[in-house]
């Protein structure tokens, strides 16, 4: 059965080669042909099994009572649980909430800032200026956040920060902001943004270069102003980047940013800092609740999944076709 | 004036020759800002703010480095505020922090250690990824469509991170260098933009190839390769950056000293809160321990630093290939 509907959809493309043969006999031929293909698919398609499928296999550990020594299928089956547990628990608001609010929040911050951005180094007409601002904008994407966590100790150091500097000056009172409940939230966002605005701006950029110039200039010609022309150009033809973006980014709206997170939270600010990764982190790695991490984990994948599915629909909807997969 | 015309002419080829004379030249906007049309005040106030808005990003993005940098170099001596600290004449800086950091074998040890991740980690990578992407581009392969979706679920399901770490264990790669990698080893997204770009050569230049006797993997050596160097390119600096800057894997599965990356040592230092604390550095000589923790942030972003005016082409070129296409 499976066979033949596979034939179908694959022999279409060799149909003229193969048409005389009958549909079995031109799948055995056609697998034949390609035996050097899948001899080559070996070792990559081991590795695909190995770390990408086992650990979807070890993951039916979330609806057991995991211990070590019995191994992922020795361990007692205890339905669901692992999940209650966390349901019900008091954290699962929190942890939900904070993931949320933090992906959200970049978003919210980034996206004008990478989108002004964008539209500042292409309306720039001092060419060295365009150029460093371009460059430098980059490079922090390409920073670790360990790297950013030390750059952000001498802005921030608790008694003697820059930043703590510049308010003792305006007399104002020292904040210890990687400690402080209402500061932290604010830390994670603006960093995120300086890391990665110049580098979510380059798809603006390259949509601004897509405009047809003549557009621009004949705006001109009937007296368009620069603001103008921004509002009635620009704008409206990098919409569909802007909104593809977004879209896309619902998909991964549970990834917080666990290596950011990680860096820079630490137990004064779990309440607010803690997302759903950090506490599977936690949860699992130190404190060997390896059940109830992965029940977690696999809520979030399905979830996740859901929504990748949704953002990749929606995607291909709006640009007709093309899609993440 | 005549500059202005000149510039004008220049600009107006690539506008009227359409998209891809303009691809060429990403990074130039087509000029229009040449007075064909009397500026207004409007225009003047706009170009003022886009302005004053690029030297408010290039502030933002220079001041925490400033201060990362002009720390690492504060003398023992030095009694300031970190904001004076910022304006200290270059003759007052001091070396000693970096004295201490390159004079001590932990610094070293760990950054050959990552050098062999890093290495190690992207011929393995494209080891993997090239060959699979290759296989996946090959239209006529019966079971394409099974193979595109043994791709994608593990893609869309994400499992998570302690299934994973039991395979990792389970398997025996703990305190082994090929623990931080190889987890990593297939990013899918990379897989993809590979695809992709396999998708775009022709198929009738692999035929001819076969017909001319070419064995599947000399097609891929001889054919494919030679024509997708900028994209392998591409992809291997996507997997170098981030095995180069993977701390995760290493601190999960690396508790030997003697392997520890550049990252973990980096944040074991950043995390001390007195230099006592941190064992393995015991010769500080006499710089300020936040001059040490700076100076190693320093270090520790050197090497992507350097990298970066050669990769940066390459990257742009790579998002923008996995972004829109067309």
């Amino acid at each position: 059965m499976t066979i033949d509907k596979k034939n179908k959809k694959n022999g279409s493309a060799t149909v003229v080669v193969n048409a005389p043969l009958n549909n079995r006999g031109r799948l055995g031929r056609e697998i034949k042909r390609h035996t050097s293909v899948y001899l080559l698919l070996l070792i990559p398609l081991i590795y695909y099994i190995i770390f990408k499928y086992v650990p979807i296999w070890n993951a039916q550990i979330a609806f057991k009572d995991f211990q070590a020594r019995r191994g992922v299928l020795g361990s007692a089956w205890i339905g669901l649980q692992n999940f209650s547990d966390f349901i019900n628990s008091f954290y699962f608001w929190e942890l939900l909430r904070n993931t949320v609010f933090y992906s959200v929040g970049k978003i919210i911050i980034s996206l004008p800032l990478s989108i002004l951005l964008a539209i500042a180094i292409y309306e720039c007409t001092r060419p060295v200026l365009r150029k460093i601002v371009q460059t430098l904008a980059y490079l922090p994407h390409f920073l670790s956040w360990v790297i950013m966590y030390g750059i952000l100790l001498s802005l921030l150091a608790p008694a003697d920060g820059v930043l703590n500097d510049i308010i003792r000056l305006c007399g104002g009172t020292p904040i210890d902001f990687l400690s402080n409940v209402s500061a932290f939230p604010w830390v994670v966002l603006i960093s995120d943004a300086w890391k990665e605005m110049g580098w979510s701006a380059i798809i603006f950029i390259a949509a601004l270069m897509g405009i047809d110039v003549s557009l621009f200039e004949a705006a001109m010609v009937e007296g368009a102003n620069s603001w103008q022309r921004i509002r009635y150009i620009t704008l409206p033809a990098i919409r569909p980047v802007i909104v593809t973006v977004l879209l896309l980014k619902i998909g991964t709206i549970l990834d917080a940013g666990f290596d950011q997170i990680y860096m820079l939270y630490s137990p004064p600010v779990y309440s607010v800092a803690d997302i759903i990764d950090t506490w599977v982190y936690r949860q699992g790695l130190l404190q060997f609740e390896f059940g109830l991490a992965t029940a977690v984990g696999l809520f979030k994948g399905v979830f996740g999944m859901i929504l990748m599915l949704i953002s990749n629909k929606l995607v291909s909807r709006m640009n007709e076709g093309s899609s993440i997969f | 004036m005549a500059d202005n015309e000149m510039k004008l002419q220049a600009e107006a080829v690539p506008a009227t020759d359409g998209k891809k004379k303009k691809k060429e030249k990403v990074h130039l906007k087509p000029n229009l800002h040449n007075k064909t049309v009397r500026p207004t005040t409007a225009d003047r106030v706009f170009q003022i703010i886009v302005d004053v808005f690029m030297v408010f990003i290039l502030l933002v993005i220079v001041v925490p480095v400033w201060s990362t940098i002009t720390l690492s170099f504060r003398p023992n001596t030095y009694i300031g505020t970190y904001l004076e600290g910022m304006f200290l004449p270059p003759w007052d800086w001091s070396i000693d922090a970096y004295k201490a950091l390159l004079g001590n074998d932990g610094f070293a040890l760990a950054f050959f250690n990552s050098l062999k991740i890093l290495v190690g980690g992207v011929a393995c990578a494209l080891f993997l990824t090239v060959p699979m992407a290759y296989v996946m581009s090959v239209k006529t392969l019966p079971g394409r469509k099974i193979l595109s979706t043994i791709v994608i679920i593990p893609y869309v399901f994400n499992v998570g991170m302690i299934p994973s770490y039991l395979l990792v264990t389970s398997i025996g790669l703990q305190n082994h260098l090929a623990a931080v990698f190889l987890p990593g080893a297939i990013s899918t997204y990379n897989l993809i933009i590979m695809r992709q770009f396999f998708d775009g050569i022709p198929g009738e230049l692999k035929e001819s190839a076969r017909i001319d006797g070419c064995s599947e993997i000399q097609v891929l050596m001889k054919i494919i390769l030679p024509l997708s160097k900028a994209i392998v390119m591409t992809i291997g600096l996507y997997y170098g950056v981030s095995f180069w800057n993977n701390f995760f894997n290493a601190m999960l599965y690396i508790s030997d000293n003697y392997l520890y990356p550049l990252p973990i040592l980096l944040r074991n230092i950043l995390m001390a809160s007195g230099m006592n604390e941190y064992v393995e550095v015991n010769a500080f000589g006499n710089a300020p321990v936040q001059a040490i923790k700076a100076a190693s942030v320093f270090l520790s972003a050197i090497p992507m630093v350097i990298a970066y005016p050669f990769i940066q082409k390459y990257f742009t070129k790579g998002t923008l290939l996995g972004s829109v296409k067309g």
